[in-house]
């Protein structure tokens, strides 16, 4: 099938092939300043502290553009605006000149409590309604689209009304905001939840997505963990492709957060998305609910 | 009982909350009494709020969240009490973290400071022991690790700066130290100990012996060092804002041979002061 080749709204840049910044390779990055595109930092790992993550910080966004994805905005949370906190992250932009910034469409706390994970929300009108006004508070006060991702999702709530591939394209399309589409969290999510991960993708606004993330999983069987820990599968591969194919080229990114391997593995995994973006396949099965 | 109707979004999500964060699992969780409140429901209604998949039941979806929270959280404080969890052992380690992080999950953005009450946890705790009294002070000292790791910056004070301080001025000098810089008085000594962890061994459990340790950052690298006790308190009197004079005084009472004495080692305690660069200002 041939599709209409969508550029996102806000013109942002295919920044390319990147991978996410972490500690255990400070050292090899300012030392030898390795090819890669573009960096994405988790933002919370570089607030409220002056140490030497943020001296290396500093310096590599001198030389590379730096995109920044949190953990912790919680636009789905009841509880209030953090603005103290948005505040912090403005600075953060400011500083490491972030191309853009973003968190997931979750929520990770209320009655001040920060879980620390990626709680889903309930798919309902009520929570619909909540994360859009959200959205556009934030929005407003960071004077810049904030850049969602979906979530992996592990249950489903019974309250929910509608399939979350149709809750993430209306929170796009009604509160303006723009879409880290997660392709490993696609899989994972649709495995968890007998889903069609190809439809998944039919119902997303691909003029909102301006990023893609890749990422490995434990497939437990029973059901999959996005754990970061290994090499992209196929599945996901073929699925990128196919987002490929809708949006020609978004900034691309690679997680990989435990069994961290040494910085030329990552580089030499997320090259492999090069030749998914040409139009190569892999050998596995069609991805079926 | 069956629920009816779906809960108010802020209802479900403090349901959620209560039912994943209870440190025996969600099925303990919906059945907890700030759980019941919110939505009081079975564990056996359970598919009324959240469905079951085709491969686990409701609660099995609830409790992959609940046992994600914990992991998560107790790998932070591993990863922030090496020392600490190696004397008291893993297993005990991991119990008394998931108590810890049941009675006081974070209220931060960052994770920063999810643990900076472990160590007065610990206190109250854990039987009174050597085991654990050390464990207390292992652990003060890597949580004030954590702290230093993270705090300010402030460039360190130049030998020039020193030397410039004429000798009538000395007295009345007041020396700001860095922000960086923190204050341990310990029941054991637990700097020794962990000096001799790190170099591989494996020691003894010390016997109590009182000491002051100081926990500071030089650029981006974090040091720990013992001091002697008046040394450790002219410090301390000085990072209050004492003058040098009045500090001499405050750390020489009770010092056999008084300020007299104390004035004789002080070129070498500046000296060593100075060059891990504790001082940033004078004023």
């Amino acid at each position: 099938m041939t599709y209409v080749v969508l550029p996102n709204r806000w013109n942002l840049p295919d920044l390319g092939l990147g991978v996410g910044l972490r500690t255990q390779h400070f050292r090899y990055i300012t030392e030898r300043w390795p090819a890669m595109d573009w960096f994405e930092i988790l933002s919370e790992n570089f607030i409220d502290t002056e140490g030497r993550p943020l001296w290396y910080l500093d310096q590599i966004a001198e030389r590379y553009p730096v995109v920044m994805h949190g953990v912790c905005l919680s636009v789905g949370s009841t509880d209030p605006v953090d603005f103290g906190f948005l505040d912090k992250l403005r600075a953060l932009a400011a500083r490491v000149k972030a191309v853009w910034l973003g968190d997931h469409i979750c929520w990770t706390g209320v009655a001040g409590i920060n879980g620390h994970d990626l709680y889903p929300v309930p798919y309902t009108e009520e929570g619909l309604r909540h994360m859009i006004s959200r959205v556009r508070i934030i929005q407003d006060y960071l004077e810049r689209p904030l850049v969602l991702e979906n979530p992996s999702t592990y249950l489903t709530f019974a309250a929910s009304s509608m399939p979350e591939e149709e809750f993430i394209a209306r929170l796009a399309t009604e509160s303006g905001c723009a879409l880290l589409l997660d392709v490993n969290n696609v899989y994972v999510t649709c495995r968890n939840h007998h889903l069609d991960p190809v439809a998944y993708l039919d119902a997303i606004p691909y003029e909102h997505v301006v990023q893609i993330h890749l990422a490995g999983h434990t497939d437990n069987g029973t059901h999959c963990i996005d754990t970061h820990d290994g090499r992209v599968i196929d599945e996901v591969w073929d699925l990128y492709r196919r987002v490929h194919e809708r949006t020609g080229g978004r900034a691309t990114l690679l997680e990989w957060d435990a069994n961290i391997p040494k910085f030329p593995v990552l580089q030499q995994e997320v090259r492999k998305a090069a030749r998914f973006r040409n139009g190569e396949r892999t050998t596995a099965r069609p991805v079926a609910a | 009982m069956n629920l009816r109707g779906a809960p108010p979004l802020e209802t479900l999500e403090r349901w959620m909350q209560a039912v994943v964060m209870h440190p025996d699992g969600a099925t303990a969780g919906v059945q907890s009494r700030p759980a019941r409140r919110l939505i009081p429901i079975a564990a056996g209604d359970l598919e009324s709020v959240v469905l079951p998949s085709h491969s686990l039941t409701s609660v099995e979806r609830l409790d992959i969240y609940a046992h994600m929270y914990y992991a998560r959280l107790l790998e932070i404080l591993v990863a922030e009490y090496p020392t600490t969890r190696q004397i008291l052992g893993p297993d005990r380690f991991a119990h008394a973290g998931r108590r810890f992080l049941a009675r006081n999950p974070s209220r931060y953005r960052t994770l920063n400071r999810l643990s900076e009450k472990f160590a007065d946890f610990l206190t109250k705790s854990l039987p009174r022991n050597h085991r654990n009294g050390l464990a207390v002070d292992v652990a003060r000292i890597e949580r004030a690790m954590e702290d230093v790791f993270d705090e300010r910056r402030a460039e360190p004070l130049t030998a020039a700066a020193f030397a410039a301080i004429g000798a009538d001025e000395w007295q009345r000098v007041r020396l700001t130290t860095v922000p960086a810089l923190r204050f341990l008085k310990l029941r054991y000594p637990a700097n020794d100990f962990m000096n001799a962890v790190r170099r591989g061994g494996k020691p003894r459990f010390p016997r109590p012996r009182p000491t002051f340790a100081i926990v500071y950052r030089r650029g981006y690298q974090v040091y720990r060092r013992d001091q002697e006790p008046a040394q450790f308190r002219l410090l301390a009197a000085l990072a209050a804002g004492r003058t040098l004079a009045q500090a001499v005084r405050a750390s020489a009472s009770g010092r056999r041979g008084g300020a007299d004495r104390l004035a004789s080692t002080l070129g070498a305690w500046f000296r060593e002061w100075a060059a891990a660069g504790l001082f940033c200002r004078i004023g």
